[in-house]
């Protein structure tokens, strides 16, 4: 079983996976413009790492949806316009506040809600809280991870900044709006290296089979999902 | 009067609408995705800007076509961390290991024009945060005039140098026009960026 990760050709996707911290821990590396079919032939769960060319993904999309819908995980970070190529995905921008934790009381709006979830045996609750730009509304079925209320200037009724979702697709689509590989790869930011630290291991033991399944019943925060029709 | 172009990355930040205002909306700028490099004639700028966005593999196979561009009078304004070489004289991004709020205090080593007037102080701190600025450094090439560097190590994090006839101005952080929102003195970098590049003789 093979874990692979997209490479953007930035300073940043070149550090973070090629740096000595991550490079054991990717089985394959494919530069996003010699994407092919074949080139992920073997491959079990691909990272489409944050800030990856959008025009490229939605130019691969047709192979990137063939190898999800073939059973395959597919990893989708933030900043990949993910809403325009990505099943299922609806997104909701918001300003970043980048200083949110330099306001008086600064409390993190984020809301683990499935502390049970593989991810978490990995990854400290409080090492998925960052800024972030905006919200996703998770499709009816999939499970929320990680939520954050409505924007208080009213722009979304909250969403999702990480969510797992195994029902819009043939495979399993894990969708974030973190961007960890531009901030681990630029040196900057160390609660994104304490992310990838656990979260790349996560992703490595899932592509060999080692996570367990989720075994509690799946629910969703009705709220923050689609209505129904 | 030539214009200045910039490589668009195809990222949400790197909008031209988003972009042109950081630059100032001076209606200088040509906005050209990189992957269409082989069909611009570079010599018709005044200058490129390369953001910290871009993908360097790619562009790291135009460096002889960049060069050429410098030799014959361009200028080249790049941002971020050197990991692919697409300007021949950059070697490698050395980054900060361990660092403290000393070890990012800029320092000005020589005055620069798109600097003028700029406290080191608010290239160093932005809301008291210091980081922003430089967390790393690159070794100069010989004949650059080092403009920053930053903390007691001394790394170089902004420098300036000419090849043939042109020059290449180089910030090793993230991208200058982001000072273009600016409220304090580092509000001047945008503007005197591009006096610099047009008082060019």
């Amino acid at each position: 079983m093979t874990l692979a990760v997209l490479d953007g050709g930035t300073y940043y996707h070149h550090e973070t996976i090629n740096g000595e911290r991550y490079r054991h821990l990717f089985d394959r590396v494919m530069y996003v413009r010699e994407l092919t079919p074949e080139s992920l032939a073997g491959v079990s769960v691909l990272i489409v790492p944050d800030r990856i060319n959008a025009n490229l993904l939605r130019q691969h999309a047709a192979m990137l949806i063939d190898f999800v819908q073939a059973g395959h995980t597919l990893i989708v970070l933030g900043e990949n316009e993910a809403e325009t190529w990505v099943p299922g995905v609806k997104w909701s921008p918001r300003p970043t506040n980048f200083w949110w934790w330099l306001e008086k009381d600064a409390q993190p709006t984020q809301q683990l809600v499935r502390p049970e979830h593989d991810l978490f045996r990995h990854v400290p609750f409080q090492d998925t809280i960052w800024h972030f730009h905006g919200v996703l509304t998770v499709p009816r079925g999939a499970d929320a991870l990680i939520v954050v209320p409505p924007d208080p200037e009213g722009r979304d009724g909250g969403g999702a900044l990480l969510y797992d979702d195994r029902v819009t697709t043939r495979g399993r689509l894990i969708v974030s709006t973190l961007d960890p590989f531009y901030h681990h790869g630029s040196n900057f930011m160390p609660a994104t290296t304490r992310f990838l630290d656990g979260f790349l291991v996560w992703a490595r033991d899932t592509a060999n089979g080692a996570n367990a399944k989720l075994d509690s019943p799946r629910r969703s925060i009705e709220r923050l999902t689609e209505p129904s029709n | 009067m030539k214009r200045a172009l910039f490589l668009m990355y195809g990222q949400p930040e790197g909008g031209m609408t988003n972009v042109d205002r950081q630059l100032g909306n001076t209606g200088l700028v040509d906005f050209a995705d990189l992957y269409e490099l082989d069909a611009l004639a570079l010599p018709d700028y005044a200058a490129v800007f390369v953001s910290m966005h871009v993908d360097q593999r790619y562009l790291a196979t135009h460096a002889d076509m960049i060069d050429r561009y410098l030799r014959q009078g361009g200028t080249v304004v790049a941002n971020g961390h050197i990991a692919y070489p697409f300007l021949r004289d950059l070697t490698a991004f050395t980054p900060l290991r361990d660092y403290n709020v000393d070890d990012l205090r800029v320092k000005r080593q020589t005055p620069h024009p798109v600097w003028d007037g700029v406290a080191e102080l608010e290239l160093t701190f932005r809301r008291g945060v210091a980081g922003f600025y430089g967390r790393g450094g690159h070794q100069p090439p010989a004949g650059a005039t080092v403009v920053h560097t930053i903390g007691a190590r001394g790394l170089t994090v902004d420098f300036a140098y000419p090849v043939g006839r042109g020059r290449v101005l180089f910030h090793g952080g993230n991208d200058l026009w982001q000072f273009g929102n600016a409220k304090d003195t580092t509000a001047r970098i945008v503007p005197q960026l591009f006096e610099w590049i047009y008082a060019k003789g």
